[in-house]
């Protein structure tokens, strides 16, 4: 390559960089690639804390994530409610994001719809709560107080699925689908050491690495970060893939996103080969 | 789907590419998302702390309520709704001192919260768990296990060495000997790998974000009933359209006075 190519190279319009990066997704979405992926130790874990929860036991989800982190989220959040509903496990389920309802409804009530599932007797969505770290400590504490009412306007006392239920402790497990603050990382400081909790996490890319330190302490019993590890999940709830009607969002799109790194690592590497040739001819001058 | 949910998955693709026009340029269209999704955001989240948390946990418990008697514990519910009040006299600046209270109240019992669970699950634990027993380690992992992404001695090793490292890159009262420089360049180096995972997780984090708009543009994220109702491949070839279009003709208006602000 001359050196007035990799010159013209570092100083070109970023614009340029962007339609790139715009049809390395694009493409790879009209003409589909399928390129294999392994399933990760954190997120078999996670699947092998699921798949031993006995059926008729009742777990708590807080679905804690927004529009902005859907794409990575909702696969494993749809995926993991298949996973329960297929085993005969109820769930009581809340969140401490405001914009999570109209999301994490409709999914819900979709789903056990297809399983046949009554709500109040298998199923119960709590709603919002605000308060952060506070509302988690009080879900350590006491449900029915925290959330006076469900979705539906409906006493939580009264609930059939909440009978025996009063605090995080009294669930088989505690699955937090994650997108930030507040979520896994305070679920873990708040309640998971105090009241020995069984936690399960799926968080975005960005909050991967900050809770691997807790997966590797056995603060959590299984970590999925980002879509890979929706994909990943995916691949295990559906090893024969998707039946009629079932999207499989995250591993359709584990191949757009190998795309989009191979021209992020095309991008480093040859800034960085021009950057240096072009250094080195600047010091011989 | 009923007329407005079709309507709305249009009006999301035509901001979805408002949003992205900021990658040619700052311009209008983008500035009208930006304010459009502020002004949603804003109302949305009063809306919702308002009948989601003060109306059930503040007004509707005080005795003013017919179905509210006068006790101790309702009375007590004055004192929250004071502390509130006490926040707005910032906007008074004699009484602005009054906002010192409910703020170190809310200073107090937050950093009581927050350093129990940092002591105990974020200090305590990892600390205990930055000394592997080398001996199970070795038992359960060997040296190195690809199968269990890279378990085994030398990552307790290195994880152990990296953290001294880094620990005693920091330590500034020690004599920058030799010794010290290379333990410290090695720390530098454990810090920059840290860096790039996060950074790596950081990427596939903003990748996803773009998929997930690709994927609502191409209608990949809907069942076929809903594709043929809403048809989003023709929302995004008319947003697109309506948008480049604008932006040719705002980019001429400017004429020579255009500096570009990306």
């Amino acid at each position: 390559m001359k050196l007035d190519t990799l010159v013209k190279f570092q100083h070109m319009d970023r614009r340029w960089i962007f339609l790139g990066m715009g049809l390395a997704i694009l493409l790879p979405m009209l003409f589909p690639v399928n390129l294999p992926f392994k399933v990760d130790e954190r997120v078999q874990s996670l699947y092998d804390a699921v798949e031993e929860i006995p059926a008729g036991s009742t777990v708590f989800i807080s679905a804690d994530f927004d529009p902005a982190s859907r794409p990575e989220l909702e696969p494993f959040f749809r995926a993991n409610l298949h996973h329960l509903l297929r085993k005969d496990v109820k769930f009581v389920s809340a969140t401490l994001w405001p914009s999570a309802p109209p999301l994490v409804l409709p999914i819900f009530e979709e789903l056990t719809a297809e399983y046949g599932k009554e709500y109040g007797k298998d199923w119960a969505f709590l709603g919002f709560k605000d308060g952060k770290e506070l509302a988690i400590k009080a879900i350590g504490e006491n449900i029915p107080e925290t959330f006076p009412q469900d979705i539906k306007g409906n006493k939580v006392e009264d609930l059939e699925v909440m009978r025996g239920f009063k605090q995080a402790k009294d669930f088989a497990m505690i699955i937090n689908v994650s997108a930030g603050f507040p979520g896994t990382r305070e679920y873990v400081l708040q309640i998971q050491g105090q009241y020995d909790l069984s936690i399960a996490s799926a968080t975005t890319a960005v909050s991967g690495p900050d809770y691997i330190p807790f997966y590797k302490a056995g603060q959590l019993n299984g970590l999925s970060a980002g879509m890979p590890g929706s994909a990943q999940y995916e691949k295990l709830v559906f090893p024969d893939g998707p039946p009629d009607g079932v999207r499989l969002l995250a591993t359709q799109s584990v191949n757009v996103l190998n795309v989009g790194h191979l021209f992020i690592i095309v991008l480093i590497v040859l800034g960085n080969v021009a950057f240096l040739v072009t250094r080195q001819a600047e010091e011989q001058a | 789907m009923t007329g407005i949910e079709v309507a709305g998955a249009w009006i999301s693709i035509f901001l979805t590419i408002c949003v992205l026009s900021f990658l040619y340029d700052d311009n209008p269209v983008y500035k009208l998302a930006e304010h459009i999704f502020l002004g949603v955001s804003i109302g949305y989240g009063v809306i919702e702390i308002y009948f989601g948390v003060f109306k059930p946990n503040l007004l509707d418990k005080l005795p003013f309520n017919s179905d509210v008697a006068w006790s101790l514990q309702s009375v007590l519910t004055f004192v929250p709704l004071l502390l509130i009040a006490m926040l707005f006299s910032k906007l008074v600046p004699k009484y602005s001192w009054l906002a010192r209270i409910p703020i170190a109240f809310i200073v107090a019992a937050y950093a009581g919260v927050k350093l129990t669970g940092e002591l105990n699950a974020n200090l305590m634990t990892q600390v205990a768990q930055s000394i592997p027993d080398l001996g199970a380690v070795w038992a359960e992992h060997g040296f190195w296990t690809w199968k269990a992404d890279g378990a085994g001695v030398f990552s307790s090793l290195f994880l152990v060495l990296g953290l001294s490292a880094c620990l005693l890159h920091f330590y500034f009262s020690a004599p920058q000997n030799r010794a010290m420089q290379q333990i410290s360049r090695f720390g530098v180096l454990t810090l920059m790998l840290s860096f790039g995972a996060s950074f790596g997780y950081t990427v596939m984090g903003r990748i996803s974000l773009a998929i997930g708009r690709a994927q609502e543009m191409l209608g990949l994220d809907r069942n076929p009933e809903q594709v043929a109702q809403i048809n989003p491949k023709l929302a995004t070839i008319v947003s697109a359209a309506l948008v480049i279009g604008f932006l040719i003709v705002w980019r001429r208006r400017q004429g020579d006075d255009y500096t570009p602000g990306n």
